[in-house]
């Protein structure tokens, strides 16, 4: 999958915003939305929040977790833990990335904020590699990955799945007349 | 492995009629997601696929009759960009994985029994034998017609590799579910059963297609 397209899943996700124009109740296919009344905090997806902004017509309020003080809480928790800790949300990374980048005026220390959010996407992204290396290492089955989210995933999936059938495939020639004789996919 | 990534596939289709169109753009989005990320080719989501075209096209008349410049209008259109990304995403994995396994999707369509749903939309199924068909002539055409009389057909079947159904992949639990257990790696490959783990707590798992047999089948713990 394409990282752009958990982008664009990400851009789903709900946002406050504060409008400084008015507009009626806009029904959309995915859900209402609105009404729309300058100063007044609405609820929006994030792709029209972003469009919104881009044309100054609101101001985006940062969800709650995009704080510094969480965001500590939630770094120091990641690194004493072993196994991956719960994220504030599950597309935290993309929405870090497209809100600093395009309403980084409306996001107090966005500075701050952007290095909080690296440094515990780079420990959970060690975390992976380590944990996919002991998996290969131990030839496991199967594991439990509580909390990982859609891009952390993705930034494994290709490599590792193809690795892992790749090893199955050597393994299972291994033993004589397993294969069936039909040319298969890999 | 249908099975499992699509578990919303028949007991729902009940329920289509009240179906709301945010949960129908929903369903869209988990059968994008199901057919990109596995191995083979998905029953066909048509009756999701025409739904959204219908609202697509509903949207798009209302939208002709707004005069330009309305606030409103540059929202809906954004909306339907994006489903329309969609939907044609969903569409093209479709017709990528027919041309990529073409000769097994139509012995599967072929070997289906009466009432069972089709893997293909119909307009998939023009597809998959209009491909079969140009891929023979142009086979034909560019060697096989130059080839000694014996050697001048291939079989599709054995030619063309079929979806590597023992992939491994990842999966996400939707909700908990009881006396499901997942069987550690054997050596015994012969016949293969799906077999996961499934727990409300478990978000992501790696998985294995797994041998069936008298071994113990090692349960998830659950926290």
């Amino acid at each position: 999958m394409d990282p752009a397209e958990v982008e664009f899943l990400s851009e789903k996700e709900i946002v406050k915003i504060i409008p400084n124009f008015s507009l009626d109740k806009i029904y959309l296919i995915g859900g209402d939305l609105g009404p729309f009344n300058p100063g007044l905090p609405v609820e929006v997806p994030v792709w029209l929040a972003l469009n919104l902004k881009q044309r100054q017509k609101c101001r985006i309020v940062p969800p709650e977790w995009m704080d510094v003080e969480k965001l500590e809480e939630i770094r120091e928790l990641e690194r004493k833990e072993g196994t991956f800790a719960p994220v504030p949300s599950p597309y935290y990374m993309e929405l870090t990335k497209l809100l600093l980048n395009h309403a980084s005026d409306n996001i107090p220390k966005a500075d701050e904020i952007r290095t909080l959010v690296k440094d515990i996407w780079d420990t959970r992204i060690a975390k992976l590699r380590l944990s996919a290396d002991s998996f290969i290492n131990q030839q496991e089955a199967h594991a439990k990955l509580d909390n990982l989210t859609l891009m952390e995933i993705n930034t494994i999936r290709s490599f590792f799945l193809d690795s892992l059938n790749f090893m199955y495939k050597l393994r299972s020639n291994m033993q004589p007349a397993s294969s069936k004789g039909k040319a298969m996919d890999y | 492995m249908s099975d499992a990534l699509s578990d919303d596939g028949s007991h729902e289709d009940s329920q289509e009629d009240v179906m709301t169109p945010a949960e129908l753009i929903v369903k869209l989005e988990e059968a994008w997601l199901n057919e990109k990320f596995s191995p083979e080719l998905m029953e066909n989501r048509s009756e999701v696929v025409e739904c959204v075209m219908e609202q697509l096209t509903h949207m798009e008349a209302n939208l002709q009759r707004v005069k330009k410049g309305d606030a409103k209008a540059s929202i809906h259109r954004m909306e339907i960009d994006r489903i329309r990304f969609v939907l044609s995403s969903y569409l093209r994995s479709r017709l990528q994985k027919i041309e990529k396994f073409f000769p097994h999707v139509l012995e599967r369509e072929k070997s289906r029994g009466e009432g069972e749903p089709s893997l293909l939309s119909p307009e998939e199924f023009a597809f998959a034998k209009e491909y079969l068909a140009n891929t023979e002539t142009y086979l034909k055409a560019v060697a096989l017609k130059r080839m000694p009389p014996n050697l001048q057909t291939v079989d599709m079947i054995k030619a063309v590799p079929q979806p590597y159904l023992d992939s491994f992949v990842f999966l996400r639990v939707k909700e908990r579910q009881e006396n499901i257990l997942v069987e550690p790696e054997t050596d015994d490959q012969r016949e293969f059963v799906w077999s996961c783990a499934v727990d409300l707590n478990v978000e992501v798992c790696v998985l294995v297609w797994m041998a069936p047999g008298d071994h113990e089948p090692a349960e998830i713990t659950r926290p």
